[in-house]
C-alpha cells in the first residue's frame, strides 16, 4: 500500500511537472494579454527536438536546451503574427499547433519508437528524501522537477507581484492603452512574454520526453498542451496556481495508471479519459458554484485582444 | 513623418483575396522551399500532384469523398462562428455520430431505406449530445468553449477506439482493429463517390438560406456582432449561442455517418482522420458565409488529395498537417495585413481642395 501511494504521487510529479510547466508558459502569455492556443504543436516540437538532440549527444540537458530554443523559435514566430502584425490571436495559434505537430511527426519520421539514450537522473534531498511516502516522491525527484515546482514559480510570482516591472507586465494585459499613455513598451513586453512562456511550453515537451516518457511517438503529446491551456483558467493566471493545478493533474493521471496496474474492473480507455474529462469538470464547476470566484480568477481585462494605438 | 501605413476598418473581397492568394502562394513558397532542402524535386512533385489529383478519374473521385466530411464540417465550424463562439470539437462530434450510426447499423436489421435514415438520426443526435455540455456551460456560464469542445475529443478519439477495438470488434474476420462491415451503405452515385456528396452540397445551399435569409439566422448574426446590443434589442442570445451549437455537433456528426456509412463501411479508430480540425480551416478560409464554405472545402479537399500523392513519395502524412498549418498561418497574417494601405501625407491644403 504504502509502496503504491508512493509510486502514484511520484508519478504524479512527474506527469504534473509536464502540465505545470507549459501552464506556466502560458500565464506569462496571457498575463501580458495574448493567448497562445499553439503550445500544443510547441510542445509536440520540444519533444522530438530534445529527442533528436539527447540522440546525437547524450546529455539530457542540452536536449532540454534544444527543446526550449524549438519554443522560443516557434514562439517568435507567433509573436510576429500576433503582437506585431496583431492578426487574429486564435487562428494563429491553431495554426501554431497544426504546424508544431505535422513539422515534429515529419523530422521525427526517423526517430519514432528509438528510446531516449539520455534522461535526467534522481537527484535526492539529503535527509528529506528518506521520508516516508512523499520521500522518494517528492524529494527524491531529478533536478528539473525542483526547477518546475519551486524555482520558476517562485521567481515568476516575484518578477510578477513584487517589481515594477511585473506591475508594467500585468498592466500591458489589463490595460495597454493606459499603459502604453505611461510610456511603457506594450509591444516589446508583449513579445517577449509570449516568446518566453512558448520557449517554456517548448522545454515542457522537452521534459516530456526526457522524463517522463521518454520516446518518440506521432502523437506523444495527446493533448496535454491544451489540458495546460484549461489549468491556466483553473490557476486563476498564477505561476503557483499553475504549479499546484499541474501537480493535481498529474494525480489524476497516475490514478488512471494505478487502475490499470491493479486491474480495476474498468477498460483502460476510460481511465486515460480521466484528465480530459476532469480538466473539463474542473474548469466548468468552480464558475457555477462559487460566482465570487469569477471574480478573484478573472482573466486579464485585455486577454486576446490586439492593441492597435491608432485606434485607442 | 512623410510615408505611413493607415489601417482601414473595413477591406473589400477584391482586396482581401488578392492578399490571400498571396498567402497561399507564400506557403507554397515555403513548404517548396523545405521538399527541395531534403533532397526532393519539387517540380516532379508538383507535375505528379496535379496529374494524379485532379487529372485523373480516380483522383477527381477521392477529391469528392474528401470533399463531402469536409463541406458538413467545414459548414459546422462556420455556424458557430457567426455567433462567435469557436467549435473546435467538430472532430469529437465526428466520431459521436461514427459511433451512433454504426451502433444503428451493426445492431438494428432492416432494409436500407429505413436504416440508413435512422443511422443518420442516431449519428446527429449522439453529435449533438457530444456538445450539449460545452455548449450549457457557454451559453450559460460563459466558459470558454475553445478548450471544453477540444478536450472532448480526445475522448472521443478514446471512445471509438475502445469500440472498435473492444466490445464492437469484428468478431469474424478479427484481423483489422475495427468493428465487422456495416450491412447497409450509401449508395453510390459515380465510382466511389456516394449520395452524401450531393447531400451535403444541398445542406451547406440550406445552411446559407437559413443564415443569411431567416429570423434564426439574422439574430445568430446579430448576437455574435455585438451580443450586448442584442439582448437590448430582444434577441434571447443564450438560446441561440445553444441552438447554434447544437447545429453544429449535428452537422460534424453527419459527417461521421457518411464516413462510416458511404467511405469506409466499418468503424476504426482513427476514423475521422482530422477532418474536424480541417473543418476549422474552412470555416476560416469561408470568413463566416456558409456559400464561401464551397470554395473553402474545395481548396481543403484538393490539399488532402495532394498529400496522398505525396505520400506515395515517402512524405509522412503529417507533411499535409504542417502545409495546413502553414497556409492558415500566412492567411492570418494577410487577413490583418489587407487593412493597411501605405499612405503619403500630404499638404492640408491640397487635402482640402481634394474633397469635392
Amino acid at each position: 500500500m504504502i509502496d503504491l501511494l508512493t509510486g502514484m504521487l511520484s508519478t504524479a510529479v512527474l506527469a504534473g511537472g509536464v502540465l505545470a510547466l507549459a501552464a506556466l508558459g502560458e500565464v506569462l502569455a496571457e498575463r501580458v494579454g495574448v493567448t497562445n492556443l499553439g503550445v500544443e504543436g510547441l510542445m509536440s516540437l520540444g519533444a522530438v527536438v530534445a529527442i533528436i538532440t539527447v540522440v546525437a549527444t547524450p546529455d539530457p540537458w542540452l536536449g532540454l536546451l534544444a527543446a526550449t530554443l524549438a519554443g522560443v523559435a516557434g514562439g517568435m514566430a507567433f509573436a510576429f503574427a500576433t503582437v506585431i502584425v496583431r492578426a487574429n490571436q486564435v487562428l494563429c495559434g491553431l495554426a501554431v499547433t497544426f504546424l508544431g505537430l505535422g513539422l515534429s511527426a515529419a523530422i521525427g519520421h526517423d526517430y519514432a519508437g528509438v528510446p531516449s539514450p539520455a534522461t535526467f537522473g534522481r537527484v535526492p534531498i539529503p535527509g528529506l528524501s528518506s521520508l516516508p511516502v512523499i520521500g522518494p516522491a517528492v524529494f527524491g525527484q531529478n533536478l528539473p522537477v525542483y526547477l518546475i515546482y519551486l524555482v520558476l514559480p517562485a521567481l515568476a510570482h516575484w518578477v510578477m507581484f513584487h517589481t515594477r516591472h511585473g506591475l508594467a507586465m500585468r498592466a500591458v494585459g489589463e490595460n495597454p492603452a493606459a499603459a502604453d499613455a505611461a510610456g511603457l513598451p506594450v509591444t516589446a513586453l508583449r513579445f517577449w512574454y509570449v516568446t518566453l512562456g512558448a520557449g517554456l511550453a517548448g522545454a515542457a515537451g522537452g521534459y516530456l520526453t526526457l522524463t517522463y516518457v521518454p520516446v518518440w511517438s506521432e502523437g506523444l503529446v495527446a493533448g496535454r498542451g491544451w489540458i495546460a491551456l484549461a489549468l491556466v483558467i483553473f490557476a486563476g493566471y498564477r505561476p503557483f496556481g499553475a504549479t499546484l493545478s499541474g501537480l493535481l493533474f498529474g494525480l489524476v493521471t497516475a490514478l488512471s495508471f494505478v487502475g490499470q496496474a491493479r486491474n480495476w474492473p474498468i477498460a483502460p480507455a476510460f481511465l486515460n479519459m480521466l484528465p480530459y474529462l476532469g480538466t473539463i469538470a474542473f474548469i466548468i464547476v468552480p464558475v457555477i458554484v462559487w460566482h465570487r470566484m469569477r471574480r478573484i480568477m478573472a482573466a486579464p481585462a485585455a486577454l486576446g485582444v490586439p492593441y492597435h494605438r491608432d485606434v485607442r | 513623418m512623410a510615408g505611413t501605413l493607415h489601417r482601414l476598418p473595413t477591406v473589400t473581397p477584391a482586396r482581401r483575396l488578392a492578399w490571400r492568394a498571396g498567402a497561399i502562394a507564400a506557403a507554397l513558397a515555403i513548404t517548396t522551399l523545405f521538399l527541395a532542402l531534403s533532397g526532393r524535386d519539387p517540380r516532379l512533385l508538383a507535375d505528379l500532384v496535379v496529374r494524379s489529383a485532379v487529372g485523373s478519374r480516380f483522383g477527381l473521385e477521392d477529391l469528392a469523398l474528401f470533399l463531402t466530411p469536409l463541406l458538413l464540417t467545414g459548414a459546422a465550424v462556420t455556424v458557430t462562428g457567426r455567433i462567435g463562439v469557436w467549435n473546435i470539437g467538430a472532430e469529437g462530434q465526428f466520431y459521436a455520430g461514427a459511433i451512433g450510426a454504426t451502433a444503428v447499423g451493426l445492431f438494428l436489421p432492416g432494409p436500407a431505406w429505413l436504416v440508413l435514415p435512422l443511422m443518420a438520426a442516431c449519428g446527429i443526435a449522439c453529435g449533438m449530445g457530444w456538445i450539449l455540455l460545452p455548449a450549457l456551460a457557454r451559453a450559460y456560464a460563459g466558459v470558454n468553449e475553445i478548450i471544453t469542445t477540444l478536450l472532448l475529443n480526445f475522448v472521443a478519439g478514446l471512445l471509438t477506439t475502445y469500440l472498435a477495438v473492444g466490445p464492437w470488434h469484428d468478431r469474424v474476420t478479427g484481423a483489422l482493429a475495427s468493428t465487422g462491415r456495416l450491412p447497409v451503405r450509401i449508395p453510390e452515385i459515380w465510382g466511389v463517390v456516394h449520395w452524401g456528396f450531393p447531400i451535403a452540397l444541398a445542406i451547406v445551399l440550406a445552411l446559407a438560406w437559413l443564415t443569411t435569409r431567416t429570423r434564426w439566422g439574422y439574430q445568430i448574426t446579430i448576437g455574435g456582432a455585438n451580443d450586448q446590443a442584442a439582448r437590448y434589442a430582444g434577441i434571447p442570445v443564450r438560446a441561440r449561442i445553444l441552438g447554434a451549437m447544437l447545429l453544429s455537433g449535428g452537422l460534424a456528426a453527419l459527417a461521421g455517418m457518411f464516413e462510416v456509412a458511404g467511405t469506409v463501411h466499418r468503424l476504426q479508430g482513427g476514423l475521422a482522420n482530422n477532418f474536424g480540425y480541417f473543418g476549422i480551416v474552412v470555416a476560416v478560409l469561408a470568413r463566416g458565409s456558409c456559400l464561401n464554405v464551397l470554395p473553402a472545402a474545395l481548396l481543403m479537399a484538393f490539399i488532402l488529395d495532394a498529400g496522398i500523392v505525396l505520400q506515395t513519395q515517402q512524405l509522412t502524412a503529417s507533411a499535409v498537417l504542417a502545409i495546413t498549418g502553414l497556409v492558415l498561418f500566412m492567411i492570418a497574417i494577410a487577413d490583418e495585413l489587407a487593412h493597411y494601405r501605405p499612405v503619403t501625407v500630404r499638404r492640408a491644403t491640397t487635402g482640402a481642395e481634394a474633397r469635392p
